[in-house]
């Protein structure tokens, strides 16, 4: 049992590692539709750590979970987004308030800061999940940053996606998952602020030509 | 000691025997994912054959370094595949250097070739100088850094120690994490300094996106039979290196002739599987503009600072 609780911990440590390579994939990519791709990528991961957390703590609701994200995050809402895309006719991303490199550095830095302010949390959470907490900090502190740094809506959405895939992996890291009501609710919200913001896209592209959402400032009364 | 020297001979034959296949291979590969025939995965050993018994031409502008140039690449690039473990990881140049070592003999092949792109004065040789410059002055810290993110979680810069040391736990990987990331920026490095797709296109001639190719157009006969052999061999070592620093799985442990044996195979059938998955990936992306590698250099040099992070921040 200690043996098979170690390598699950590295698995887990692996898999979370994923998730975050996986982030920066989506910080250095330009084309809006790569970013989707890597975002179902990211939650597919997700998907494999929380079905791992699951098996090796016997908490049987987190396979709810697991199988919710799956069918929500890898399915439905990258296939919402790529319609969205779609109609929207924009294919790469060209203004950014942050260069790429200049970015990358940014999300380098919020990584070092995510690690220092979970460093002393960590030995004492549990040993399955030693470098989970840390990454999951770290993937909210990126996905918040690209909100901010990217103008287009659809790729500030993807960044609401990816924090929110964080804290879900914060979430399971901690606690082994929250009480199977409140992830539903999770769910539920994430799913309607997905197609909430879809149709919001839409309405933007109608009114300004462009979802840059720097528009959005000149509106008036 | 007699061991050890055929030993070293041995890594030696393997090395140069097995990098015009890996080159063949992702050719292959390339070609059916294109739905071509494609030529076979033995051609590049009989273009190497057959480049070895033509006759050289040198432009009369060129000085010794356009000559010296092939052998320095040569020799610099086998040397560092000295240092890297093929089908045994008890490798008897272990004392003669570390990883660091390994870095820096592959720069100076790199250094002599931007020279001698620039040495026989055409235009094309100057322009695949200063690009070449440019990748190779933005894949050195990444390679340093996710080096030193390997190097640390293993506790030596020796890469036969650092292989001997991951094989023995059978299987089990020391730190997922920091490897994950090392790797990641490795393999990055990996396709830049071996001017693979997303960086350079190395099937091309005579196209203003050249890097590589454009520095050695100026070679012909047995110096480009070299170079050729020179950047085979370094695609070899890089793909040794990924397959025996965070998968030694299956390498020979011992000087046992049953376990070299098997060794031999498993290091055969990694370094062909990697040699597949660099060719979907070049049939998947497109080359980046150059100006764009600096992004894809830049991720690479985060990944390998991620690497060290993870061991300085979470594990101190």
């Amino acid at each position: 049992m200690q043996v098979l609780s170690y390598s699950g911990s590295q698995l887990v440590d692996l898999c979370s590692a994923l998730l975050l390579l996986t982030c920066f994939a989506i910080v250095a990519q330009r084309r809006l539709s790569a970013c989707v791709d890597l975002f179902a990528l990211q939650s597919a991961f997700l998907v494999v750590t929380t079905a791992l957390v699951a098996y090796l703590t016997g908490n049987q609701h987190l396979y709810v979970a697991a199988a919710l994200t799956g069918v929500i995050k890898v399915i439905i809402i990258p296939r919402v987004l790529k319609k969205v895309i779609d109609r929207l006719n924009v294919k790469r991303e060209l203004v950014m308030y942050v260069t790429v490199p200049a970015g990358l550095l940014i999300c380098g830095g919020l990584v070092m800061l995510a690690f220092f302010i979970s460093q002393p949390i960590i030995p004492l959470g549990f040993l399955l999940t030693r470098d989970s907490l840390a990454i999951a900090l770290a993937i909210v502190l990126i996905g918040l940053f690209t909100m901010i740094a990217r103008q287009k809506a659809v790729t500030q959405l993807v960044g609401f996606l990816v924090l929110e895939n964080g804290l879900f992996l914060g979430a399971t890291a901690a606690t082994y998952g929250m009480p199977l009501i409140v992830e539903l609710g999770v769910f539920f919200d994430v799913l309607i602020a997905t197609l909430i913001a879809g149709i919001y896209t839409n309405r933007l592209q109608d009114a300004f030509d462009s979802v840059d959402t720097n528009q959005l400032t000149v509106l008036k009364e | 000691m007699l061991q050890a020297i055929i030993l070293v001979l041995a890594q030696v034959t393997v090395l140069l025997a097995v990098s015009p296949f890996l080159v063949g291979l992702i050719r292959k590969v390339k070609a059916r994912l294109q739905l071509r025939r494609g030529a076979s995965v033995l051609q590049p050993y009989a273009d190497l054959a057959k480049l070895f018994q033509k006759q050289p031409v040198i432009s009369t502008t060129a000085s010794w370094v356009f000559t010296a140039t092939p052998y320095i690449v040569f020799a610099s690039t086998l040397s560092a595949g000295l240092l890297v473990p093929t089908f045994i990881s008890l490798n008897p140049m272990n004392f003669a250097g570390n990883i660091i070592a390994l870095v820096y003999l592959l720069a100076l092949g790199t250094f002599f070739l931007i020279l001698a792109g620039l040495d026989a004065g055409s235009a094309f040789g100057g322009m695949g100088s200063s690009r070449e410059a440019i990748v190779a002055s933005l894949t050195e810290p990444a390679m340093i850094l996710s080096i030193f993110a390997i190097a640390l979680t293993n506790g030596s810069t020796n890469l036969s120690t650092i292989v001997h040391r991951t094989a023995l736990l059978e299987g089990t990987v020391t730190d997922p994490s920091p490897q994950l990331m090392a790797l990641a920026a490795l393999f990055i490095v990996a396709l830049a300094e071996t001017g693979r797709v997303p960086v350079d296109n190395p099937a091309t001639h005579l196209e203003l996106t050249m890097i590589h190719e454009a520095m050695i157009l100026e070679y012909s006969g047995r110096y480009l039979a070299l170079l050729e052999w020179a950047a085979g061999l370094k695609l070899a070592l890089f793909l040794s290196l990924i397959a025996n620093v965070f998968a030694p799985w299956g390498i020979a442990t011992t000087a046992a002739p049953a376990a070299m044996m098997i060794g031999l195979l498993v290091y055969l059938a990694k370094t062909a599987a990697l040699a597949v998955v660099i060719g979907i990936i070049e049939c998947m992306f497109a080359k980046l503009r150059l100006f764009r590698v600096t992004d894809l250099l830049g991720v690479a040099f985060i990944l390998g600072l991620l690497g060290l992070l993870f061991f300085y921040t979470l594990r101190s």
